[in-house]
């Protein structure tokens, strides 16, 4: 009997989809090519096949898999609310069991990633070529590789040290403390953007939280898991279950970090026990925005804004993995519109995917920037100065396209702006 | 299929615009509809008339189907490519033209999905008033094939009062004009509308020329609720009858209120046998008027209650509701009968009594959830293609449904087409002179029966 037991679980989600098209009109992928087989419906219909044992993973089946943003477009505005993300995965899961991790392209840093010191030690080799390459603009600078992978775009430099070479393990609170947290580096912010680390630590002990770096933290795994190495993912899982216990809370500056923490349980729990940990994990994991807001409780208008962005216009791009993984919508919003000295304009598809997709964007760079492109239009329209966001995944795909489209505006993390 | 013939294809339209792996076969093998599947031999995506008379010419002469597809969202089975051959999907013919300000009038290519239609012309405070409620996947090529018509029709009309006129590819390969851009045209037959409804069956609309009209200033939305659905659906032409004509009237039965509550609870009465959600629009004076109106005429007539909607976000739930009925129904099914059935404005509340005797005499759950302001009522049946004996009865029940509403001298299909779905019905209740008359065209347009053969008729 062929093994199915990653499609059996989801299989009650296929079996929602009524076939209506719908999501035709929402999904990225399908917009940009127009075919059924990049499209939720197409997808959803395929696994089901899979399923009924009438279609195999066959390279093309893999090469359908592998379009899918996961930006949940899909199911944010299906009628019958068909959670095609969980029916994606599963497959690509099914396939990684059947075929092996060399079948699905696109992961390169699978192997890598897992291993967090080699993942540094990958980066490290990198920002050691780094000078060798011309230099574009301020930060930003042309990889090749990271470098070829990446589609010879516009990557910003890896940091001189790496976030975890520079924190300690313990900040305490200033002044009483009122609880303890556990900070969630995620690989972008350790090793491109460290100082957004150090802000938010800093942001954090000020207001009387005591921050702990624990040193075991492993990457949080979405490309992985998103990839269907369902067993890697979980050997990550379960070091950060560990690394990150007896803490109120555990808060992170990255926007897919704190949704792949917060979604352990959905789809790697495969008995009791992971469920209890994960869901343990799960309850705890806030992301920064609504840690400030919700935990914190903390006004906007109290909040000061930093001397360099004063009289600006700021606009807000939402990444998938804040506003339909994690439901967060309205935090961010609050407090750039809250925070006194700027100006905020909403852009008119600020819910559209910036286009990166994690992996997606490595194998179809040509899809993630005419996707992007979109995106551009909507910042263009808002007249803004910049472009605040809360996932350095999206930072990295928005910088590249902002430069690409020859545009003024600035790309900047929202803790960046505030003191 | 001939690997020679489908580097024809590619030679005219470009590599990567067929695909033949088994995936996409797979994927451009059903439509809207749940039983109906069969695949392609090929998937070929024209970009341009003069491709789609290239692609018709080579088949037509080697006698190979050819199904067009928009959006694929149709739920008669018309655009599964029943008899193999070339699936031709338009999806990628999608741009809008031109946009005619002084002569209200768009020019859009066939693939344009009706919701980028309507984005792009709001921006000029137009509107295109056709508005089948599959408008986020439906394309123009779709519509105007299955004359396609939603809640506005009350008011508006059909798709029909739209369509100035059409560029299509004969299945011979011409490419013909067919009206115009006037409003006005009485240049011989008006073979413009034989290709409205024809479900592709006679050649490949590769342009269309619509009418639009200015968006109404104003709306308000009004809910009337009844004890009596039969009562509701009285109350339906008793407003029309008082010189009322609101831009839609739809029906929600309890069923579906109950539905929908659970899924995302808005307040509706949910002891009530059903609601009437009516939609006036126009300028304020005449739209405050017109609501009064509707509240005294449904009081009159049996409604228990009367709601205005408080303004335009309190509207727009009842119209969330109203779209999240159709998802309720489907969700809470294995399989569902959607009827289409659609009899004169008077008959509804006939037609909804027969629906509850059937469900009685059948032990089968009939929905009713419709456009009432056009007759067209959508009863559905919920059953499961694998429960046998439930199966079976809800088919007794529906063809009875479809008996009752022909007697009620009523049609049976309002909006979705014939396609496979409704074929065995087909010439049941249709005048054979008639059927032999459409017969007849489709020879002398397709004589070797290439267009989405198997349709339609058996
Ligand atoms: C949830 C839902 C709600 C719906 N609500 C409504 C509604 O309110 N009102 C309504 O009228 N319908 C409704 N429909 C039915 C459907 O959306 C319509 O029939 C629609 O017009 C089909 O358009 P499409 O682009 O998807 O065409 P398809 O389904 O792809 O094709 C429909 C037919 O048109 C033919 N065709 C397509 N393009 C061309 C072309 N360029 N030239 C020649 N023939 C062509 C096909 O061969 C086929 O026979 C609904 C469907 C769903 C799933
Ligand atoms: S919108 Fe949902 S139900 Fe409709 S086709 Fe897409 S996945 Fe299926
Ligand atoms: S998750 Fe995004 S990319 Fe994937 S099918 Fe849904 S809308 Fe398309």
């Amino acid at each position: 009997m062929k093994d199915l037991s990653e499609l059996k679980k989801v299989e009650q989600y296929a079996d929602q989809c009524m076939k209506c098209g719908f999501c035709s009109f929402f999904c990225p992928v399908y917009q940009e090519e127009r075919i059924e087989t990049g499209v939720a419906r197409g997808k959803n219909y395929l696994a089901k096949l899979i399923i009924k044992g009438e279609q195999e993973f066959t390279p093309e089946m893999g090469e359908i898999l592998g379009k899918c943003l996961l930006c949940k477009r899909c199911v944010a505005n299906c009628p019958s609310k068909t959670q095609i993300d969980r029916v994606v995965v599963a497959a690509r899961a099914q396939m990684v069991k059947e075929k092996g991790l060399g079948f699905i392209k696109g992961f390169v840093f699978r192997r890598a990633m897992a291993n967090r010191k080699a993942m540094g030690r990958y980066a490290r080799l990198m920002q050691t070529f780094q000078w060798l390459l011309p230099k574009t603009e301020g930060k930003v600078r042309h990889l090749p590789d990271f470098i070829k992978s990446l589609g010879g775009r516009n990557f910003p430099a890896l940091a001189r040290t790496f976030l975890r070479e520079q924190v300690k393990t313990v900040y305490p609170a200033v002044g009483p403390r009122k609880m303890t947290v556990a900070f969630f580096m995620g690989c972008a912010t350790d090793f491109v953007y460290p100082e957004l680390g150090l802000s938010l630590i800093s942001f954090l002990t000020r207001r009387g939280v005591e921050v702990r770096v624990p040193k075991e933290q492993n990457c949080c795994g979405a490309a992985i898991l998103f990839s269907g190495d369902f067993a890697t993912a979980r050997f990550l899982a379960d070091e950060n279950v560990k690394a990150l216990k007896d803490v109120d809370y555990v808060v992170t500056a990255c926007g897919t970090c704190s949704s792949t923490l917060k979604d352990y349980k959905k789809y790697l729990a495969g008995n009791e026990d992971e469920e209890k940990r994960y869901g343990e994990l799960e309850s705890r994991v806030k992301d920064a925005t609504e840690f400030i807001i919700d935990v914190l409780k903390v006004k906007p208008e109290e909040l000061t804004l930093k001397k360099e962005f004063e009289g600006k216009t700021a606009t807000w791009h939402d990444p998938c993995h804040l506003i339909r993984y994690q439901n967060i919508k309205e935090q961010p919003r609050a407090i750039l519109k809250g925070l006194k000295g700027l100006t905020y304009a909403e852009m008119p598809n600020a819910d559209l995917c910036c286009g990166m997709g994690g992996s997606f964007s490595v194998y179809h760079y040509d899809i993630t920037k005419k996707i992007a492109a979109k995106k551009m239009e909507g910042i263009k329209a808002t007249g803004a100065d910049i472009v605040v966001t809360a996932c350095p995944g999206c930072m990295i795909n928005l910088l590249d396209n902002v430069l690409l489209n020859k545009m003024p505006q600035k790309v900047y993390h929202l803790l960046e702006l505030v003191e | 299929m001939k690997e020679s013939l489908i580097a024809e294809f590619r030679s005219i339209v470009g590599k990567e615009n067929v695909l033949t792996s088994s995936e996409a076969l797979k994927a451009y093998s059903y439509d809207g509809t749940t039983n109906w599947i069969r695949e392609p031999d090929v998937v070929v995506f024209p970009t341009t008339a003069s491709q789609v008379s290239a692609v018709l010419k080579i088949a037509n002469k080697e006698k190979i189907p050819v199904t067009p597809r928009g959006g694929g969202t149709n739920v008669s089975g018309g655009s599964v490519p029943w008899l193999g051959g070339v699936a031709l999907v338009m999806t990628k013919m999608n741009k809008i033209v031109r946009i005619d300000k002084e002569n209200l009038t768009a020019t859009v290519e066939p693939g344009v999905v009706l919701q980028d239609l309507t984005l792009r012309i709001a921006k000029d405070r137009l509107f295109f008033p056709p508005d089948p409620q599959s408008f986020l996947g439906a394309t123009l090529g779709g519509i105007i094939s299955e004359n396609g018509g939603g809640p506005a029709c009350v008011k508006y009309g059909v798709t029909k009062q739209y369509i100035l006129g059409i560029e299509v590819v004969l299945p011979t390969g011409e490419i013909v004009n067919l009206g115009g851009r006037t409003l006005k045209n009485v240049v011989g037959y008006d073979l413009l509308h034989i290709f409205i409804s024809a479900e592709g069956t006679l050649g490949v609309i590769t342009k269309a020329e619509l009418k639009l009209l200015p968006i109404p200033p104003v709306k308000k939305t009004i809910m009337a609720v009844y004890d009596d659905v039969a009562a509701a659906g009285e109350s339906v032409y008793r407003v029309l009858e008082n010189g009322v004509i609101p831009d839609k009237i739809e029906l929600l039965d309890n069923w579906v209120i109950n539905r929908i509550e659970e899924m995302m609870p808005i307040g509706l009465p949910k002891d009530a046998d059903a609601v009437l959600l009516f939609e006036c629009d126009g300028i304020s004076e005449a739209v405050a008027k017109e609501s009064e109106q509707i509240a005294e005429t449904t009081k009159k007539y049996g409604a228990r209650e009367v709601r205005i909607a408080k303004d335009d976000e309190d509207a727009a739930k009842y119209w969330m509701a109203r779209k999240a009925g159709f998802a309720a129904v489907y969700g809470k099914a294995k399989t569902v009968f959607a009827e289409d059935v659609t009899v004169p404005r008077g008959k509804i509340p006939d037609l909804i009594n027969k629906c509850k005797e059937l469900a009685k005499k059948y032990d089968v759950e009939i929905i009713v959830l419709g456009h009432a302001g056009d007759g067209n009522l959508h009863p559905a049946i919920l059953t499961d293609i694998n429960n046998k004996d439930h199966y079976d009865r809800s088919v007794k029940a529906m063809h009875e449904i479809i008996e009752g509403a022909v007697e009620l001298g009523g049609v049976l299909s309002g909006e979705h087409g014939i396609g496979l779905e409704k074929q065995k019905f087909f010439d049941k209740v249709t005048d054979p002179v008639v059927v032999n008359m459409m017969k007849g065209i489709k020879s002398l347009l397709d004589p070797n029966n290439i267009m989405n053969p198997g349709k339609i008729w058996d």
